[in-house]
């Protein structure tokens, strides 16, 4: 067992009731977990709360988590700094926007590779290329004296993949990873999720609104409504046998192609 | 296209040319020679990625900026290029519904008002009849009449996109024209805004101009689709006959939609590339460089908008064969 999460609570600053509330689920290595659901469902507080990364005046209020045997709560700063970037990494939806955009990526990227590894600035170097080409990306020493801002949608976040994958982590978190990108380029990117996380053996746990992209991806799915668990179990199952109602007309109101038409 | 029945056709789009000028003596062609036609009652989708022109469209349409070259005709009427009152008048046949329905409203101002200002405009409603329309505009569009009260703020996402379409029904214009009305809600509530907008249509013959990313969603409710591409239209095609696209384009957008389906999924392929900036069009065919069928051809001649079938025409030299079912 990689991640144990078991009956999670999130409470925010001054809020009686928790805003995520007995979400408990399981993470085998090398499996993919989706998290679906709608805007406020909880789904992005839940993995901010596995990277301990919450918004200020939000904590966790209850239950268990556990990565590889280690009790996560009882972590200190410093133990958590260790494990995250190296060990859990977290893509997000626009990776520009992680960045600081009056640096070059190349800068930054060193600086991180630096911060968590004992190399040189050559050796940095080095695997950041090794990374950027990893990721289908075209001309990488010319994407490290890059901006942010001087780069398409689509390769902003294999920029961010890239840097989330360069320790090799066990654990992959991607907050809306696709959501900001065109169809087409939506669709390479998920290709490059697959394809790294089953190339290392890495889990990863994906949020998504997009239940195409969670069905295609995932071994299991956790479909999730105001902060609690809906349902939770194998894609496949989930997708065929929906058991809860909101389930079933969540995946009711999914378009289709071929699908039924409205009249 | 052989039988368009023309009494029908009220709004025509010919040979429209957008071209913004920009520093250093370049220029950036948001649209390259489109045309379109809209028939009354119908459902036009204008879908493509970001970049491809399909705002810039719908601005023109929209009276918003003149086009470069080409016309705009609403009943054989030339509305490109009107100017003062004639082009405010002709806002009473074309509205419009934004993406984002929280910005699309003066915070400060009440539902009330929000939804009759249209009318006031133009001189149609008394204030005093107001709080009786406002209710009679919100009941069209399954809202509560306390509503009317309330402020943008204090509705949520779906309730505020319903007041958007209750605004540009209220001078029960011809057209309504969406642009990506529904890509900022939660699909559920997605789905509720189509059921709407398809039952307003049916009632009151509305025609509207849907522009929207999301081929899976277009394909449900839409009467034509058009497909654009770098500022051109690469297909127009029926909306329940999608499927047998035979433009690469697409058929590569086609094949980029998940699905809830494993069996659907199986045939996802992937279209390498980026799309090339507007400023940096490829000569020929815009797509060839993504194309996988890509000859001599596509680099020497930009292949014109053709007809292949009634209803369905296609930009392409060498459209590719589909099996129809």
């Amino acid at each position: 067992m990689l991640l144990q999460v078991s009956h999670l609570d999130v409470t925010y600053h001054g809020k009686a009731e928790p805003t995520v509330h007995d979400v408990s689920f399981e993470l085998e290595r090398g499996q993919i977990l989706a998290i679906v659901g709608e805007s406020g469902s909880g789904k992005t507080t839940v993995i901010r709360a596995v990277l301990n990364c919450l918004p200020r005046g939000a904590g966790i209020s209850g239950g268990k988590m556990s990565f590889e045997g280690k009790d996560l709560l009882s972590l200190s700063p410093g133990e958590w700094r260790s494990l995250r970037g190296s060990e859990i990494s977290m893509i997000f939806q626009d990776s520009g926007n992680m960045m600081n955009p009056v640096h070059t990526i190349g800068k930054q990227y060193i600086e991180y590779i630096q911060t968590h590894s004992d190399v040189n600035r050559q050796e940095a170097y080095d695997l950041a290329i090794e990374k950027l080409t990893l990721m289908n990306l075209p001309n990488p020493e010319n994407i490290m004296s890059s901006y942010t801002f001087e780069l398409s949608g689509g390769m902003r976040q294999r920029v961010g993949i890239a840097m989330a994958i360069t320790f090799q982590p066990k654990l992959l978190l991607a907050d809306e990873p696709t959501s900001a990108l065109d169809v087409t380029t939506q669709a390479q990117i998920v290709g490059e999720l697959m394809f790294i996380t089953r190339g290392s053996g890495a889990s990863m746990i994906i949020v998504t609104h997009n239940i195409g992209v969670a069905s295609y991806l995932s071994d299991r799915l956790l479909v999730m409504r105001q902060g609690k668990t809906v349902e939770c179990g194998k894609t496949k199952d989930v997708i065929e046998h929906p058991q809860a109602d909101y389930t079933k007309t969540l995946l009711a109101s999914v378009p289709e192609i071929g699908g039924k038409r409205y009249a | 296209m052989p039988d368009p029945k023309e009494s029908d056709v009220i709004l025509r789009v010919e040979h429209m040319t957008k071209k913004f000028p920009l520093s250093g003596g370049r220029t950036l062609t948001a649209c390259d020679d489109v045309s379109l036609r809209v028939r009354k009652g119908e459902t036009v989708a204008i879908v493509g990625e970001s970049g491809c022109g399909k705002t810039t469209l719908l601005k023109t349409i929209m009276n918003m900026q003149p086009p470069t070259s080409g016309r705009i005709l609403l009943h054989e009427k030339d509305i490109t290029n009107l100017t003062g009152e004639a082009r405010r008048e002709n806002c009473r046949h074309i509205q419009m519904v934004f993406q984002d329905p929280t910005s699309a409203f003066n915070p400060k101002m009440r539902i009330r008002d929000i939804v009759c200002e249209p009318l006031l405009n133009f001189g149609l409603l008394k204030r005093k009849d107001m709080a009786a329309k406002a209710r009679e505009l919100l009941a069209q569009v399954d809202l509560p009449a306390d509503f009317a009260e309330r402020y943008p703020h204090n509705m949520s996402g779906g309730q505020r996109q319903r007041v958007a379409v209750a605004r540009a029904l209220a001078l029960e214009p011809e057209i309504i024209a969406c642009d990506e009305a529904t890509s900022a809600l939660d699909v559920s509530v997605q789905d509720t805004i189509i059921r709407l907008l398809v039952r307003l249509q049916r009632e009151k013959g509305i025609t509207y101009l849907f522009i929207c990313h999301d081929l899976a969603l277009v394909s449900l409710f839409s009467h034509r689709i058009a497909v654009m591409y770098l500022g051109s239209i690469m297909e127009k095609l029926d909306g329940d006959r999608l499927e047998e696209a035979r433009h690469p384009y697409t058929q590569a957008l086609l094949k980029a939609v998940f699905s809830t389906d494993q069996e659907k999924n199986q045939k996802i392929s992937i279209l390498a590339g980026d799309i090339p900036s507007p400023l940096d069009i490829p000569s020929g065919c815009p797509f060839r460089n993504r194309c996988e069928h890509c000859r001599d051809m596509c680099e020497k001649k930009k292949p014109a908008l053709r007809e292949l079938a009634p209803n369905h025409s296609i930009a392409c030299h060498y459209p590719l064969e589909i099996v129809t079912k």
